[in-house]
Protein backbone atom coordinates (compact mmCIF):
# COMPACT_ATOMS: atom_id res chain seq x y z
CA UNK A 1 0.00 0.00 0.00
CA UNK A 2 1.14 3.49 -0.69
CA UNK A 3 0.94 5.92 1.46
CA UNK A 4 -0.42 8.73 0.11
CA UNK A 5 -2.72 8.57 -3.16
CA UNK A 6 -1.10 8.20 -6.92
CA UNK A 7 -2.29 9.37 -9.71
CA UNK A 8 -4.92 6.49 -10.28
CA UNK A 9 -6.76 6.58 -7.17
CA UNK A 10 -6.88 10.31 -7.25
CA UNK A 11 -9.08 9.82 -11.18
CA UNK A 12 -10.85 7.25 -9.46
CA UNK A 13 -11.99 9.67 -6.46
CA UNK A 14 -12.73 12.09 -8.58
CA UNK A 15 -14.46 10.25 -10.92
CA UNK A 16 -16.53 8.64 -7.57
CA UNK A 17 -17.34 12.12 -6.32
CA UNK A 18 -18.39 13.53 -9.57
CA UNK A 19 -21.31 10.75 -10.10
CA UNK A 20 -22.27 10.36 -6.68
CA UNK A 21 -22.36 14.01 -5.45
CA UNK A 22 -22.20 16.56 -8.34
CA UNK A 23 -24.41 14.75 -11.23
CA UNK A 24 -27.33 14.46 -9.09
CA UNK A 25 -27.70 17.96 -8.45
CA UNK A 26 -26.72 18.92 -11.79
CA UNK A 27 -29.61 21.04 -13.89
CA UNK A 28 -30.83 18.32 -16.93
CA UNK A 29 -28.77 21.16 -19.66
CA UNK A 30 -25.91 20.87 -18.04
CA UNK A 31 -25.71 17.25 -17.40
CA UNK A 32 -23.81 16.39 -20.23
CA UNK A 33 -20.88 19.09 -19.25
CA UNK A 34 -20.73 16.84 -16.09
CA UNK A 35 -20.91 13.41 -17.91
CA UNK A 36 -18.13 14.87 -20.63
CA UNK A 37 -16.37 15.34 -17.36
CA UNK A 38 -16.52 12.05 -15.86
CA UNK A 39 -15.92 10.44 -19.84
CA UNK A 40 -12.48 12.67 -19.75
CA UNK A 41 -11.18 11.38 -16.03
CA UNK A 42 -12.19 7.75 -17.46
CA UNK A 43 -9.76 8.13 -20.28
CA UNK A 44 -7.27 9.65 -18.35
CA UNK A 45 -7.37 7.03 -15.86
CA UNK A 46 -7.24 4.28 -18.74
CA UNK A 47 -4.25 6.06 -20.69
CA UNK A 48 -2.14 6.25 -17.23
CA UNK A 49 -2.41 2.64 -17.45
CA UNK A 50 -1.97 1.51 -20.34
CA UNK A 51 -0.82 4.28 -22.57
CA UNK A 52 2.84 3.90 -22.10
CA UNK A 53 2.45 -0.08 -23.15
CA UNK A 54 0.66 1.00 -25.48
CA UNK A 55 2.50 3.38 -27.21
CA UNK A 56 5.76 1.24 -26.81
CA UNK A 57 4.22 -1.62 -28.68
CA UNK A 58 3.13 -0.04 -31.31
CA UNK A 59 6.86 1.52 -31.47
CA UNK A 60 8.36 -1.86 -31.57
CA UNK A 61 5.94 -3.62 -33.88
CA UNK A 62 5.89 -0.56 -36.27
CA UNK A 63 9.56 -0.98 -36.00
CA UNK A 64 9.46 -4.55 -36.85
CA UNK A 65 7.22 -4.18 -39.47
CA UNK A 66 9.26 -1.71 -41.27
CA UNK A 67 12.36 -3.49 -41.02
CA UNK A 68 10.37 -6.69 -42.47
CA UNK A 69 9.10 -4.81 -45.36
CA UNK A 70 12.66 -3.76 -46.21
CA UNK A 71 11.31 -0.44 -45.74
CA UNK A 72 14.36 2.17 -44.65
CA UNK A 73 13.57 4.63 -41.88
CA UNK A 74 16.17 7.74 -40.86
CA UNK A 75 19.20 6.34 -39.10
CA UNK A 76 19.31 6.96 -35.08
CA UNK A 77 14.97 6.72 -35.07
CA UNK A 78 15.08 4.06 -32.61
CA UNK A 79 12.26 1.43 -31.25
CA UNK A 80 11.26 3.17 -28.62
CA UNK A 81 8.09 5.01 -27.93
CA UNK A 82 10.07 8.24 -28.24
CA UNK A 83 10.47 7.11 -31.80
CA UNK A 84 6.56 6.55 -32.68
CA UNK A 85 6.14 10.05 -34.48
CA UNK A 86 9.12 9.02 -36.85
CA UNK A 87 7.70 5.62 -37.26
CA UNK A 88 4.02 6.16 -37.92
CA UNK A 89 5.26 8.56 -40.56
CA UNK A 90 7.69 6.09 -42.12
CA UNK A 91 4.65 3.55 -41.97
CA UNK A 92 1.93 6.13 -43.78
CA UNK A 93 4.22 6.45 -46.59
CA UNK A 94 5.29 3.22 -47.45
CA UNK A 95 1.16 2.27 -47.37
CA UNK A 96 0.42 5.21 -49.49
CA UNK A 97 3.72 4.14 -52.14
CA UNK A 98 1.62 1.07 -52.08
CA UNK A 99 3.98 -0.98 -50.46
CA UNK A 100 1.68 -3.21 -48.28
CA UNK A 101 -0.97 -4.14 -51.20
CA UNK A 102 0.03 -7.25 -51.64
CA UNK A 103 -1.66 -9.97 -49.45
CA UNK A 104 0.91 -11.18 -47.35
CA UNK A 105 2.36 -7.74 -46.73
CA UNK A 106 -1.27 -6.64 -46.55
CA UNK A 107 -1.98 -9.34 -43.76
CA UNK A 108 0.89 -8.63 -41.27
CA UNK A 109 -0.02 -4.55 -41.83
CA UNK A 110 -3.72 -5.43 -40.91
CA UNK A 111 -2.35 -7.70 -37.73
CA UNK A 112 -0.38 -4.69 -36.54
CA UNK A 113 -2.89 -2.06 -37.25
CA UNK A 114 -6.04 -4.13 -35.53
CA UNK A 115 -3.58 -4.91 -32.48
CA UNK A 116 -2.74 -0.74 -32.43
CA UNK A 117 -6.16 0.13 -32.97
CA UNK A 118 -7.29 -2.04 -30.40
CA UNK A 119 -5.13 -0.82 -27.97
CA UNK A 120 -6.03 2.56 -28.30
CA UNK A 121 -9.71 2.21 -28.15
CA UNK A 122 -9.46 0.05 -24.79
CA UNK A 123 -8.42 3.63 -23.68
CA UNK A 124 -10.71 5.91 -25.32
CA UNK A 125 -13.94 3.67 -25.22
CA UNK A 126 -13.55 0.22 -24.37
CA UNK A 127 -17.31 -0.02 -24.70
CA UNK A 128 -17.03 -0.85 -28.36
CA UNK A 129 -14.65 -3.61 -28.29
CA UNK A 130 -16.53 -6.13 -30.18
CA UNK A 131 -16.98 -9.40 -27.92
CA UNK A 132 -16.19 -11.88 -30.76
CA UNK A 133 -12.60 -11.68 -32.81
CA UNK A 134 -12.12 -9.53 -35.67
CA UNK A 135 -8.58 -9.63 -35.81
CA UNK A 136 -8.85 -12.22 -38.45
CA UNK B 1 -36.44 41.88 -34.61
CA UNK B 2 -37.87 44.86 -36.25
CA UNK B 3 -35.71 44.24 -39.25
CA UNK B 4 -36.96 41.06 -39.43
CA UNK B 5 -40.46 42.18 -39.68
CA UNK B 6 -40.09 44.19 -42.39
CA UNK B 7 -37.79 42.00 -44.59
CA UNK B 8 -41.00 39.00 -43.84
CA UNK B 9 -43.33 41.56 -44.59
CA UNK B 10 -41.55 42.23 -48.20
CA UNK B 11 -41.18 38.83 -48.89
CA UNK B 12 -44.35 38.16 -48.27
CA UNK B 13 -46.15 40.85 -49.66
CA UNK B 14 -47.81 41.46 -46.38
CA UNK B 15 -49.55 44.87 -45.14
CA UNK B 16 -48.15 43.96 -42.01
CA UNK B 17 -46.08 41.07 -40.20
CA UNK B 18 -45.94 40.33 -36.14
CA UNK B 19 -43.36 37.64 -34.97
CA UNK B 20 -45.08 35.96 -31.57
CA UNK B 21 -42.43 33.75 -31.20
CA UNK B 22 -38.62 34.03 -32.23
CA UNK B 23 -36.28 31.48 -30.34
CA UNK B 24 -33.09 29.55 -30.44
CA UNK B 25 -33.32 25.87 -31.12
CA UNK B 26 -30.58 23.89 -28.85
CA UNK B 27 -28.10 22.15 -30.82
CA UNK B 28 -26.32 23.23 -34.13
CA UNK B 29 -22.66 24.14 -34.07
CA UNK B 30 -22.22 25.74 -37.19
CA UNK B 31 -25.80 26.58 -38.19
CA UNK B 32 -28.36 28.06 -35.15
CA UNK B 33 -31.67 27.29 -35.96
CA UNK B 34 -34.74 29.59 -34.27
CA UNK B 35 -38.17 28.78 -34.11
CA UNK B 36 -40.06 31.60 -35.97
CA UNK B 37 -43.96 31.88 -35.05
CA UNK B 38 -45.16 34.76 -37.49
CA UNK B 39 -48.93 36.43 -37.95
CA UNK B 40 -49.16 37.77 -41.63
CA UNK B 41 -51.80 40.26 -42.02
CA UNK B 42 -52.34 40.81 -46.15
CA UNK B 43 -51.09 39.24 -49.15
CA UNK B 44 -50.65 36.04 -49.94
CA UNK B 45 -49.38 34.65 -46.98
CA UNK B 46 -52.12 35.95 -44.43
CA UNK B 47 -52.72 33.89 -41.28
CA UNK B 48 -50.62 32.19 -38.20
CA UNK B 49 -47.39 30.54 -39.75
CA UNK B 50 -44.91 28.16 -37.60
CA UNK B 51 -41.68 27.85 -39.33
CA UNK B 52 -37.95 28.13 -38.67
CA UNK B 53 -35.06 30.47 -39.52
CA UNK B 54 -31.69 29.14 -40.29
CA UNK B 55 -28.59 31.13 -39.77
CA UNK B 56 -24.84 30.75 -39.82
CA UNK B 57 -23.76 30.69 -36.46
CA UNK B 58 -21.07 33.32 -35.57
CA UNK B 59 -17.89 30.60 -35.72
CA UNK B 60 -18.67 28.98 -39.06
CA UNK B 61 -16.93 25.81 -40.46
CA UNK B 62 -15.43 26.12 -44.14
CA UNK B 63 -16.19 23.04 -46.14
CA UNK B 64 -19.90 23.37 -45.47
CA UNK B 65 -22.52 25.16 -47.92
CA UNK B 66 -23.46 28.78 -47.53
CA UNK B 67 -27.23 29.62 -46.65
CA UNK B 68 -28.02 30.53 -50.18
CA UNK B 69 -26.39 27.48 -51.57
CA UNK B 70 -28.18 25.50 -48.87
CA UNK B 71 -31.42 26.70 -49.76
CA UNK B 72 -31.33 26.24 -53.67
CA UNK B 73 -30.36 22.44 -52.79
CA UNK B 74 -33.20 22.24 -50.42
CA UNK B 75 -35.84 23.74 -52.96
CA UNK B 76 -34.59 21.14 -55.73
CA UNK B 77 -34.67 18.41 -53.59
CA UNK B 78 -38.31 19.42 -51.84
CA UNK B 79 -39.49 20.11 -55.76
CA UNK B 80 -38.30 16.84 -56.47
CA UNK B 81 -40.47 14.72 -53.79
CA UNK B 82 -37.90 14.47 -50.98
CA UNK B 83 -39.27 14.45 -47.52
CA UNK B 84 -37.55 17.74 -45.86
CA UNK B 85 -38.99 21.08 -44.80
CA UNK B 86 -40.10 23.51 -47.85
CA UNK B 87 -37.80 26.20 -47.79
CA UNK B 88 -39.99 29.70 -47.73
CA UNK B 89 -37.80 32.91 -48.08
CA UNK B 90 -33.90 33.03 -48.80
CA UNK B 91 -32.19 36.30 -47.09
CA UNK B 92 -28.76 37.08 -48.62
CA UNK B 93 -29.09 40.58 -47.45
CA UNK B 94 -26.35 41.10 -44.23
CA UNK B 95 -27.56 44.45 -43.64
CA UNK B 96 -30.98 42.53 -41.73
CA UNK B 97 -29.34 40.34 -39.40
CA UNK B 98 -25.86 40.78 -40.18
CA UNK B 99 -25.97 37.62 -41.40
CA UNK B 100 -27.62 35.41 -44.15
CA UNK B 101 -30.63 33.34 -43.50
CA UNK B 102 -33.57 31.53 -44.51
CA UNK B 103 -36.70 30.70 -43.31
CA UNK B 104 -38.61 27.42 -43.97
CA UNK B 105 -41.52 25.18 -42.71
CA UNK B 106 -41.49 24.12 -39.35
CA UNK B 107 -41.79 20.07 -39.48
CA UNK B 108 -43.01 18.20 -36.16
CA UNK B 109 -41.35 15.67 -34.29
CA UNK B 110 -37.91 14.60 -32.64
CA UNK B 111 -34.44 13.49 -34.83
CA UNK B 112 -31.90 12.65 -31.57
CA UNK B 113 -30.54 9.63 -32.34
CA UNK B 114 -29.80 8.69 -28.51
CA UNK B 115 -34.07 9.19 -28.18
CA UNK B 116 -34.85 8.13 -31.41
CA UNK B 117 -33.34 4.51 -31.05
CA UNK B 118 -34.66 3.80 -28.16
CA UNK B 119 -38.37 5.45 -28.67
CA UNK B 120 -40.86 2.21 -28.68
CA UNK B 121 -42.86 3.91 -31.65
CA UNK B 122 -40.22 4.02 -33.64
CA UNK B 123 -39.85 0.23 -32.87
CA UNK B 124 -43.08 -0.25 -33.84
CA UNK B 125 -42.90 1.03 -36.97
CA UNK B 126 -39.09 0.54 -37.91
CA UNK B 127 -39.30 -1.04 -40.84
CA UNK B 128 -41.88 0.78 -42.39
CA UNK B 129 -39.77 3.72 -41.24
CA UNK B 130 -36.03 2.60 -42.58
CA UNK B 131 -37.96 1.60 -46.13
CA UNK B 132 -39.64 5.20 -46.33
CA UNK B 133 -36.12 6.68 -45.71
CA UNK B 134 -34.64 4.16 -48.02
CA UNK B 135 -37.58 5.47 -50.83
CA UNK B 136 -36.86 9.20 -49.73
CA UNK B 137 -32.72 8.88 -50.22
CA UNK B 138 -33.59 7.58 -53.65
CA UNK B 139 -35.72 10.51 -54.67
CA UNK B 140 -32.96 12.55 -53.44
CA UNK B 141 -30.71 10.36 -56.05
CA UNK B 142 -32.58 10.67 -58.87
CA UNK B 143 -31.68 14.09 -58.99
CA UNK B 144 -28.74 14.44 -61.63
CA UNK B 145 -26.75 17.15 -63.66
CA UNK B 146 -27.81 19.07 -65.01
CA UNK B 147 -30.13 21.11 -63.11
CA UNK B 148 -29.91 25.17 -64.11
CA UNK B 149 -31.19 26.10 -60.48
CA UNK B 150 -28.04 24.18 -59.02
CA UNK B 151 -25.19 23.94 -61.68
CA UNK B 152 -24.01 27.75 -60.86
CA UNK B 153 -24.56 27.03 -57.18
CA UNK B 154 -23.14 23.05 -56.69
CA UNK B 155 -19.24 22.75 -57.09
CA UNK B 156 -18.82 20.42 -60.53
CA UNK B 157 -19.04 16.76 -59.95
CA UNK B 158 -15.92 15.16 -59.91
CA UNK B 159 -14.83 12.50 -62.53
CA UNK B 160 -14.31 9.59 -59.69
CA UNK B 161 -15.71 10.95 -56.45
CA UNK B 162 -14.10 8.01 -54.39
CA UNK B 163 -10.80 8.96 -55.53
CA UNK B 164 -11.37 12.47 -55.16
CA UNK B 165 -12.87 11.86 -51.54
CA UNK B 166 -9.39 10.02 -50.88
CA UNK B 167 -7.33 12.62 -52.17
CA UNK B 168 -9.07 15.45 -50.27
CA UNK B 169 -9.04 13.55 -47.22
CA UNK B 170 -5.10 12.55 -47.99
CA UNK B 171 -4.31 16.50 -47.94
CA UNK B 172 -5.99 17.19 -45.21
CA UNK B 173 -3.87 14.38 -42.99
CA UNK B 174 -0.78 16.04 -44.62
CA UNK B 175 -1.94 19.09 -43.17
CA UNK B 176 -1.40 17.45 -39.08
CA UNK B 177 1.66 17.07 -37.27
CA UNK B 178 0.76 13.31 -36.65
CA UNK B 179 0.97 10.69 -39.28
CA UNK B 180 -2.09 8.46 -38.84
CA UNK B 181 -1.50 4.54 -40.39
CA UNK B 182 -4.93 3.40 -39.59
CA UNK B 183 -6.65 6.14 -41.89
CA UNK B 184 -4.08 5.70 -43.92
CA UNK B 185 -4.25 2.15 -44.76
CA UNK B 186 -8.02 2.79 -45.02
CA UNK B 187 -7.79 5.32 -47.74
CA UNK B 188 -5.10 3.25 -49.33
CA UNK B 189 -7.62 0.06 -49.03
CA UNK B 190 -10.40 2.73 -50.88
CA UNK B 191 -7.98 3.73 -53.61
CA UNK B 192 -7.23 0.57 -54.74
CA UNK B 193 -11.17 -0.40 -54.98
CA UNK B 194 -12.44 3.12 -56.14
CA UNK B 195 -15.46 2.23 -58.21
CA UNK B 196 -16.12 3.69 -61.17
CA UNK B 197 -19.39 2.66 -61.84
CA UNK B 198 -21.22 4.75 -59.27
CA UNK B 199 -23.23 7.34 -61.52
CA UNK B 200 -23.32 11.22 -60.14
CA UNK B 201 -26.47 11.89 -58.16
CA UNK B 202 -27.35 14.97 -55.90
CA UNK B 203 -26.38 13.31 -52.04
CA UNK B 204 -26.72 14.86 -49.20
CA UNK B 205 -23.36 13.57 -47.09
CA UNK B 206 -25.23 13.69 -43.67
CA UNK B 207 -28.14 11.48 -44.44
CA UNK B 208 -28.27 9.92 -41.04
CA UNK B 209 -30.41 8.67 -37.58
CA UNK B 210 -29.71 12.27 -35.82
CA UNK B 211 -30.59 14.37 -39.06
CA UNK B 212 -34.01 13.53 -39.51
CA UNK B 213 -37.56 14.41 -38.00
CA UNK B 214 -39.56 11.56 -36.80
CA UNK B 215 -43.39 12.38 -35.32
CA UNK B 216 -45.26 9.15 -33.91
CA UNK B 217 -43.11 6.77 -35.55
CA UNK B 218 -43.09 8.62 -39.27
CA UNK B 219 -40.85 10.37 -40.98
CA UNK B 220 -41.29 14.16 -40.95
CA UNK B 221 -38.72 15.53 -42.80
CA UNK B 222 -34.67 15.07 -43.70
CA UNK B 223 -32.75 18.46 -41.81
CA UNK B 224 -28.91 19.90 -42.35
CA UNK B 225 -28.43 20.06 -45.75
CA UNK B 226 -25.22 21.74 -45.71
CA UNK B 227 -22.51 19.11 -47.07
CA UNK B 228 -24.94 18.32 -49.82
CA UNK B 229 -23.16 17.98 -53.30
CA UNK B 230 -22.92 15.72 -56.60
CA UNK B 231 -21.02 13.06 -55.73
CA UNK B 232 -21.82 8.98 -55.60
CA UNK B 233 -25.00 8.33 -54.46
CA UNK B 234 -23.74 5.10 -52.59
CA UNK B 235 -21.87 7.60 -49.91
CA UNK B 236 -24.84 8.51 -48.53
CA UNK B 237 -25.97 4.26 -48.18
CA UNK B 238 -22.74 3.83 -46.15
CA UNK B 239 -22.86 6.92 -44.24
CA UNK B 240 -26.49 5.99 -43.04
CA UNK B 241 -25.92 2.31 -42.30
CA UNK B 242 -22.63 2.79 -40.71
CA UNK B 243 -22.00 1.67 -37.51
CA UNK B 244 -20.64 5.11 -35.80
CA UNK B 245 -24.40 6.51 -36.58
CA UNK B 246 -26.53 3.78 -34.90
CA UNK B 247 -26.27 5.43 -31.65
CA UNK B 248 -27.96 3.10 -29.14
CA UNK B 249 -28.62 0.20 -31.18
CA UNK B 250 -25.13 -1.12 -33.02
CA UNK B 251 -27.14 -4.21 -34.01
CA UNK B 252 -29.41 -2.13 -36.50
CA UNK B 253 -27.67 -1.17 -39.34
CA UNK B 254 -30.38 1.04 -41.17
CA UNK B 255 -28.98 4.03 -38.47
CA UNK B 256 -30.22 1.87 -35.27
CA UNK B 257 -33.59 1.98 -35.89
CA UNK B 258 -33.89 -1.38 -38.32
CA UNK B 259 -31.93 -3.98 -39.99
CA UNK B 260 -30.83 -2.75 -43.57
CA UNK B 261 -33.07 -4.76 -45.38
CA UNK B 262 -36.01 -2.66 -45.47
CA UNK B 263 -33.97 0.45 -45.85
CA UNK B 264 -32.45 -1.18 -48.98
CA UNK B 265 -35.80 -3.06 -50.20
CA UNK B 266 -37.31 0.72 -49.80
CA UNK B 267 -34.20 2.29 -51.80
CA UNK B 268 -34.35 -0.25 -54.57
CA UNK B 269 -37.70 -0.24 -55.28
CA UNK B 270 -37.94 3.47 -55.78
CA UNK B 271 -34.97 3.55 -57.29
CA UNK B 272 -34.34 0.46 -59.48
CA UNK B 273 -30.53 0.09 -58.28
CA UNK B 274 -29.38 -2.91 -56.58
CA UNK B 275 -26.83 -2.21 -53.67
CA UNK B 276 -24.04 -4.79 -53.91
CA UNK B 277 -22.90 -5.98 -49.97
CA UNK B 278 -19.33 -5.04 -51.27
CA UNK B 279 -20.50 -1.67 -52.39
CA UNK B 280 -22.15 -0.93 -49.10
CA UNK B 281 -19.23 -2.03 -47.01
CA UNK B 282 -16.71 0.17 -49.26
CA UNK B 283 -18.44 3.44 -48.68
CA UNK B 284 -18.71 1.99 -44.96
CA UNK B 285 -15.32 2.35 -44.58
CA UNK B 286 -15.29 5.81 -46.29
CA UNK B 287 -17.70 6.64 -43.78
CA UNK B 288 -15.89 5.94 -41.01
CA UNK B 289 -12.57 7.59 -42.96
CA UNK B 290 -15.06 10.65 -42.87
CA UNK B 291 -16.13 11.13 -39.30
CA UNK B 292 -12.31 10.48 -38.25
CA UNK B 293 -11.29 13.39 -40.76
CA UNK B 294 -13.81 16.16 -38.97
CA UNK B 295 -12.98 14.37 -35.21
CA UNK B 296 -9.32 15.28 -36.41
CA UNK B 297 -10.63 18.59 -37.87
CA UNK B 298 -12.85 19.11 -34.43
CA UNK B 299 -9.89 18.40 -32.46
CA UNK B 300 -7.98 20.89 -34.10
CA UNK B 301 -10.03 23.87 -33.31
CA UNK B 302 -9.36 23.36 -30.02
CA UNK B 303 -5.40 22.90 -30.41
CA UNK B 304 -5.20 25.20 -32.74
CA UNK B 305 -8.12 27.18 -33.65
CA UNK B 306 -8.15 29.16 -30.40
CA UNK B 307 -11.20 27.26 -29.48
CA UNK B 308 -10.37 25.33 -26.49
CA UNK B 309 -13.18 23.07 -25.42
CA UNK B 310 -13.53 19.41 -23.76
CA UNK B 311 -16.61 18.50 -25.96
CA UNK B 312 -14.03 19.39 -29.32
CA UNK B 313 -11.01 17.36 -27.23
CA UNK B 314 -13.48 14.55 -26.25
CA UNK B 315 -14.61 14.56 -30.24
CA UNK B 316 -10.97 13.88 -31.17
CA UNK B 317 -10.56 10.66 -29.04
CA UNK B 318 -13.17 8.86 -31.22
CA UNK B 319 -10.91 8.65 -33.64
CA UNK B 320 -9.75 5.40 -31.88
CA UNK B 321 -13.20 4.18 -32.21
CA UNK B 322 -13.73 4.93 -35.56
CA UNK B 323 -10.48 3.55 -36.80
CA UNK B 324 -11.25 0.03 -35.19
CA UNK B 325 -14.65 -0.13 -36.85
CA UNK B 326 -13.12 0.58 -40.47
CA UNK B 327 -10.31 -2.00 -40.07
CA UNK B 328 -13.13 -4.73 -38.89
CA UNK B 329 -15.09 -3.88 -42.05
CA UNK B 330 -11.70 -4.50 -43.70
CA UNK B 331 -10.95 -7.45 -41.87
CA UNK B 332 -14.46 -8.80 -42.75
CA UNK B 333 -14.75 -7.24 -46.84
CA UNK B 334 -13.54 -10.32 -49.61
CA UNK B 335 -10.65 -9.25 -50.65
Amino acid sequence: MNDISDARDLLAMARDALAQELLPLLPKDRRYVGLMIGNALGIADREYQTGAAARGGEAERAARLLAASGIPVSAGIGTGPDALPQLRRALCDAIRAGRFDEASARAVLMEHLTRTARDWVSISNPKVLHSTGEDG
Amino acid sequence: MRAITGWLARETGARDVHITRLERLPGGAIQENWTLDATIVGGAWAGKHEWVLRTDAPSSVAASLTRSQEFAVLRVAHANGVIAPQPLFLCSDDTVTGRPFFVMERISGIAAGHLLTRDPQVASHAEELAERLGANLARLHAIAPPQPELDSVLPAPKSNHALATVAEYRAYLDTLNDAHPVLEWALRWCEIRAPTNGGVALIHRDYRTGNYMVDAGRLTGVLDWEFAGWGDPREDLGWFTARCWRFTRPDLEAGGIARSEPFLRGYQAASGRNIARSDLEYWQVMAHIRWAIIALQQAQRHFAGGERSLELALTGRIVHELEYEALAIIAKAKQ
